[in-house]
């Protein structure tokens, strides 16, 4: 299992890039080869304003749905519309050609809740 | 791996439910299906007791051919979907669901003589389903006498001194090639088809190549309290053949008038269709869905609905998807045909 890590995650098994006052966002290599084949995604609009936890989307799979949440409170500045005709990415290249959006967090310092690479992968073992 | 009838089977192999699919509508997968049961009806009142249970007429196919039929129950529910495999002229193998068999044997052995033996041989066997347009090329390799099979042909072959079945049937929309091979060649049996560059498939490429194919799931599309006739499967009811269970619930039916019925529908997006989901029409409830999902070949959602009438293909219905209204359009079936 790829876990990088120089990147942040979340508990909904979604990855953080911090790039100075932005953050980008994904799906992990874990979440990914859980949900199999992804077919669709459904991303928020650019300027949507995300509570923390809050749905900010859903995939499907040829097997399953699943909803995915904003990691972190914030505003969605660029959204990776690619993924509407090629959601195959998701599964292809989860922390490259997979972002999902790109956001502006309403407090840099929420970044310090997200679980680091041993976090993470501890959860992805339990 | 996923839990399915008892059996523990593959949702995908490596290659993923997607890559599998587009196999066998280019090429050619083996799908291990030995979760499929095998009766074995033997004896000089074999047939007899086959055309007394089951729906079909085996006077419209000889020995050396297959046959698709139903087990009804006596309110016309469909019991099982079945394939009979008419091997020689007292030998037939019964192939019903994973977990249908005990039902069918039961069905079989009331009522009958002592000139038949009913046994059930699912575990002396595995099934390989090889399928896709290159399946007959590729299996030259394995057996050139399975790989001649004609479509819905059935015939007896040697693999490596053991004695096996071959029928041109399949569960896909493709050509192809099912072969019941002993327990104890099985392994080497596989590992030739592989050998031979088939692609093999899982549960989850088995599911959307049968939708995209319009052919029915027991269990989800037909079961309990739906009918061949709910199920468009008029074809496989034998009126003229004599009694059968099911017959005179049937026969009421068609008097009282066919519902709900089964239809296709496509949607204009990619977001798969999932079996519950409810079908509107001007805001009321007219049916759901009893299967559904992606259609990698035409890349838009599909599913299969029971309606409460005949909608005519061409006309707009609506999906509720976790409270989103979704247009689809009722469609011919199958949503897509033999490459």
């Amino acid at each position: 299992m790829n876990i990088p890590e120089e990147l942040r995650y979340s508990v909904e098994h979604e990855w953080i890039r911090t790039d100075g006052a932005r953050i980008t966002v994904g799906i992990t290599d874990y979440a990914q080869d859980a949900l199999g084949d992804i077919v669709f995604i459904q991303v928020p609009e650019v300027d949507a304003i995300l509570e923390a936890g809050s749905m900010m989307g859903e995939i499907e799979s040829t097997k399953s749905v699943s909803e995915i949440y904003a990691p972190i409170a914030g505003t969605v500045i660029e959204v990776n519309t690619h993924l509407e005709d090629s959601p195959e990415m998701l599964n292809s290249d989860p922390y490259g050609e997979g972002w999902i959006v790109v956001m502006e967090p309403a407090a840099p310092s929420d970044l310090d809740d997200l679980l680091d690479q041993t976090q993470y992968r501890a959860l992805t073992e339990e | 791996m996923v839990p399915f009838g008892g059996w523990e089977m593959p949702l995908s192999y490596p290659g993923g439910t997607l890559g599998e699919h587009r196999a066998c509508r280019g090429g050619a997968v083996v799908f291990d299906v030995s979760h499929l049961g095998t009766v074995r009806v033997t004896g000089p009142g074999a047939r007899d007791a086959l055309q007394r249970s089951l729906t079909n007429d085996l006077n419209k196919v000889k020995p050396g051919r297959a046959q698709y039929t139903h087990l009804l129950s006596d309110d016309g529910s469909v019991l099982d979907d079945i394939i009979i495999w008419w091997v020689a002229p007292e030998t037939f193998d019964v192939m019903p669901n994973a977990s249908n068999t005990d039902e069918v044997v039961k069905a079989l052995r009331s009522g009958a003589g002592a000139d038949l033996a009913v046994q059930d041989t699912t575990s002396a066997r595995a099934v390989l389903a090889i399928q896709g347009p290159l399946a007959r090329e590729k299996m030259k390799d394995v057996s050139p006498e399975a790989a001649s099979v004609a479509r819905f042909g059935v015939k007896e072959f040697t693999f490596d001194q053991y004695r096996c079945v071959a029928a041109g049937t399949g569960y896909t929309g493709e050509d192809g090639i099912e072969c019941a091979v002993p327990a104890a060649a099985a392994g080497a049996f596989w590992q030739a088809v592989l050998n031979a560059g088939v692609t093999p498939a899982g549960l989850g490429a088995r599911d959307t190549l049968r939708l995209e194919a319009g052919l029915p799931l027991h269990g989800q599309d037909i079961g309990e309290g739906v009918t061949p006739l709910n199920a468009g499967l008029g074809w496989v009811v034998a009126w003229e053949k004599g009694d059968f269970p099911g017959r005179s619930a049937l026969v009421a039916q068609s008097e009282a008038g066919v519902t709900p019925l089964l239809h296709g529908l496509r949607t204009g997006g990619r977001r798969p269709i999932r079996s519950g989901t409810e079908v509107m029409l001007d805001s009321r409830k007219i049916g759901y869905v009893s299967s559904g999902n992606f259609s990698p070949t035409l890349e838009c959602g599909i599913a299969l609905a029971y309606l409460s009438n005949r909608i005519p293909v061409g006309d707009t219905v609506s999906l509720s998807v976790r409270g989103t209204e979704v247009e689809a359009e009722v469609v011919d079936l199958p949503f897509v045909t033999k490459s």
